[in-house]
């Protein structure tokens, strides 16, 4: 008898090698190493660095006091944004990087839908800007130049018009493109933010629901039709009347009460697999339902699940801006919503202020629509719309 | 059958009750943003804020231990008692009263406008797939889900009320087609004049509700474009429309309806905070933004709460719609 296994045969392959048992692989350990790196500079920021501080201040003369070249003060929804980036990264992209063959065929379902590529490649220029952006370009408060407001944007003539600021200035000579700039961070932190809380709330619930059953599921999913006939615009204001405004509270709030339709989801389909033969396999074979749940329903509902939280990320972002709009939004962020409710003044003089940042908002939306839909053509071929 | 609609009844009270409970919750937890006010006033004056700040609480009788302002709010409540409004200097139910005409006048017409269009388009382009209809179908969605209503009420009000002010078109002055941007409430309900200044604010509303209301029943209508029924129906020789309307929309309505009063709902009334506050429509949306900047928390708490019930009362009558319009279900064992 040969020592050596065939590996092309089925009972050949090295299943622990493939499964992994309990062990840690190289990714999950990189991705702890990566979390705690992240979690060790949150409390460097948090302890460490004085109140009013800048986290990071680089370059420049050295000593207190001087003037840094780049100076940061990482806020608590740039921290969380950077958690969400790092979950993304490993949960999202290292499993597509992982998986070459899926991924190129999801791709090629993908590609089919020509304007949803487009909206990819413009999702992620729009994405790579907001993140690099703010480094090129001064906070939009620095340019303040009354003598310059109100400037046309390039080539509509006007003497204020001028390359340095080829989108125009608004009422306090701030430029239009700094204010989309910043804007731009604003929509995506809370886009993915709070879509990234309400997947991990909804798949929980939902999950738990549709394997524990009885009692548990009739409470959790009564509670998701309270939550889902709340509606959550009407309680934001209600809540950001009593505590007053800021982009984290707007954020976890949408991610708090956002999830109710991503738990639906995760509890349908995870009843229609726990009856397929896979989970009945694992169960025959005595596997717990802690493992059950984890090892089989989770990752076989994950795909639906990301493809129907995309269209939210447009819903979180507009309603954001909407809030903004109102005035009820994070006085000290420059979200798209509040340069386009400033602008709406001069509407009759300076229409760019309102129309171009709302311009860049639709876009954004429209993107995410297009590429949500196109995902969920992609990955279940049986809804056809 | 009963039992069903006896137990959707019990549970429609129950989630007003725990929406109620949870507002009166939200409330008593959070600071007093009225007393806020009162403490920021006397300190301006020179007085002592903190005994402000407890007149402002023993006059609403808001010192008093929580249970007891807990029952005492539900039982005036249930009198049909929801406070004083200050900043309106009226009873809430009165101040409420006197909004809600301006926030139909636009909001109905909307709702029957955008559930005409969503639906017949929806069905026509699901029957009609990859014609001109269904393209313009989904071009009509994709923009409705996506424009954020704000800004297109900005650029309306730019195209209809701005330009087209002095604009002309071959020599013919196109100021006729200019509108009224900003709503005059002195105009009586039922007049051109009225029809006129509403135009705006409708399609605005009107184009975020259709577009999920056509997906929806376009999704919907696909399911059974294939079935047995449609078929036999089609050959039978019955018209498109007849199919479209007697066979597949009856099915279809099930599912629509629960879109058209969870979704539609939630959308309307986000967008009538927007659209009241750009044409300056006097209404619940307008009436709960003026409550909220001058701290009328009354007020405040009774317009959250009409939303919700009813969204509660639109799911039960849904629910109930439900055993009526789908023979199928069956409630015999629930």
């Amino acid at each position: 008898m040969a020592a050596e296994r065939d590996p092309m045969t089925f009972d050949g392959v090295d299943w622990d090698r493939w499964e992994g048992g309990r062990g840690v692989g190289s990714v999950q350990l990189l991705e702890a190493l990566a979390g705690l790196v992240l979690l060790g500079a949150l409390c460097f920021d948090y302890v460490l660095v004085a109140p009013g501080e800048p986290t990071i201040a680089v370059g420049g003369a050295g000593g207190p006091g001087a003037e840094a070249a780049v100076v940061w003060d990482v806020s608590s929804v740039e921290w969380l944004f950077a958690g969400v980036l790092l979950l993304g990264l490993f949960h999202i992209a290292v499993p597509l990087a992982e998986n070459r063959r899926m991924t190129a065929y999801y791709w090629r379902q993908f590609r089919k839908n020509g304007l949803a590529v487009v909206s990819l490649g413009y999702l992620g220029l729009l994405f790579l800007v907001g993140v690099v952006g703010p480094i090129i370009w001064v906070a939009p408060n620095e340019t303040i130049d009354y003598a310059s407001a109100y400037a046309p944007p390039l080539g509509l003539g006007g003497g204020l018009s001028s390359p340095e600021h080829a989108l125009g200035t608004d009422a306090q000579g701030r430029h239009i493109w700094h204010l989309i700039v910043y804007g731009i961070r604003v929509s995506f932190e809370v886009g993915l933010i709070a879509t990234a809380l309400a997947i991990s709330i909804g798949t929980v619930v939902g999950a738990v629901a549709a394997y524990v059953g009885g009692y548990v599921d009739e409470i959790l999913m009564r509670y998701v039709d309270l939550q889902q006939t709340f509606p959550v615009f009407i309680l934001l204001l209600l809540i950001i009347y009593l505590y007053g405004a800021s982009l984290l509270l707007i954020i976890l709030l949408y991610g708090v009460f956002g999830w109710e339709g991503i738990a639906r989801l995760v509890r349908s389909e995870a009843l229609q697999r726990s009856e397929q033969a896979y989970t009945r396999a694992a169960e025959a074979a005595g596997a717990s339902r802690r493992w059950i749940v984890r090892r089989h329903i989770i990752p076989n509902v994950s795909s639906t699940v990301i493809t129907a939280a995309t269209l939210s990320i447009p819903v979180f972002i507009l309603g954001e801006a909407t809030l903004s709009f109102l005035g009820f939004g994070d006085p000290s962020t420059f979200s798209w919503g509040r340069t386009i409710s400033a602008g709406r003044a001069d509407l009759d003089s300076a229409w760019w202020i309102s129309t171009i940042p709302g311009v860049f908002l639709f876009l954004t939306v429209l993107a995410f629509n297009f590429v949500g839909d196109a995902l969920r053509d992609a990955t279940d071929p049986r809804s056809e719309s | 059958m009963r039992w069903y609609i006896i137990r959707r009844l019990a549970w429609a009270l129950v989630a007003t009750w725990l929406a109620v409970s949870l507002t009166f919750g939200l409330l008593l937890a959070a600071p007093n943003p009225g007393a806020d006010a009162a403490a920021a006033q006397c300190a301006a004056q020179d007085r002592d804020p903190g005994e402000c700040r407890e007149r402002y609480l023993e006059r609403r009788g808001l010192d008093r231990p929580a249970h007891v302002q807990y029952l005492d709010y539900m039982s005036d409540l249930a009198a049909g008692d929801l406070g004083y409004a200050q900043s309106q200097d009226k009873a809430v139910t009165a101040a409420i009263a006197d909004a809600w005409v301006y926030s139909a006048q636009y909001f109905v017409p909307s709702i029957f406008i955008s559930a005409l269009l969503g639906y017949s388009i929806g069905l026509y382009s699901a029957l009609n797939r990859y014609s001109v209809t269904d393209y313009l179908g989904s071009f009509v969605a994709y923009f409705g889900i996506s424009i954020p209503n704000f800004w297109f009420a900005i650029v309306l009000i730019l195209v209809v009320g701005v330009y087209l002010r002095d604009a002309s078109l071959f020599g013919v002055a196109l100021e006729p087609l200019s509108l009224r941007t900003y709503y005059e409430s002195d105009y009586p309900v039922f007049s051109v004049r009225n029809a006129k200044q509403l135009v705006l604010p409708v399609i605005v509303l009107a184009t975020a509700s259709v577009a999920s209301q056509m997906r929806y029943s376009r999704a919907q209508a696909l399911e059974y474009a294939n079935s047995a029924f449609v078929k036999t129906a089609r050959a039978k020789g019955a018209s498109l429309w007849r199919v479209l309307i007697v066979h597949v929309l009856r099915v279809a309505l099930v599912p629509l309806s629960t879109i058209l009063i969870v979704d539609i709902l939630a959308v309307l009334f986000a967008g009538s905070f927007v659209i009241e506050q750009i044409f300056q429509i006097p209404g619940l949306g307008r009436l709960q933004l003026t409550a909220i900047t001058q701290r009328d928390t009354d007020l405040v708490a009774a317009i959250t709460l009409i939303p919700v019930v009813l969204a509660i009362v639109g799911n039960l009558i849904q629910d109930l719609a439900y055993v009526v319009l789908d023979p199928r279900i069956d409630y015999g064992d629930r």
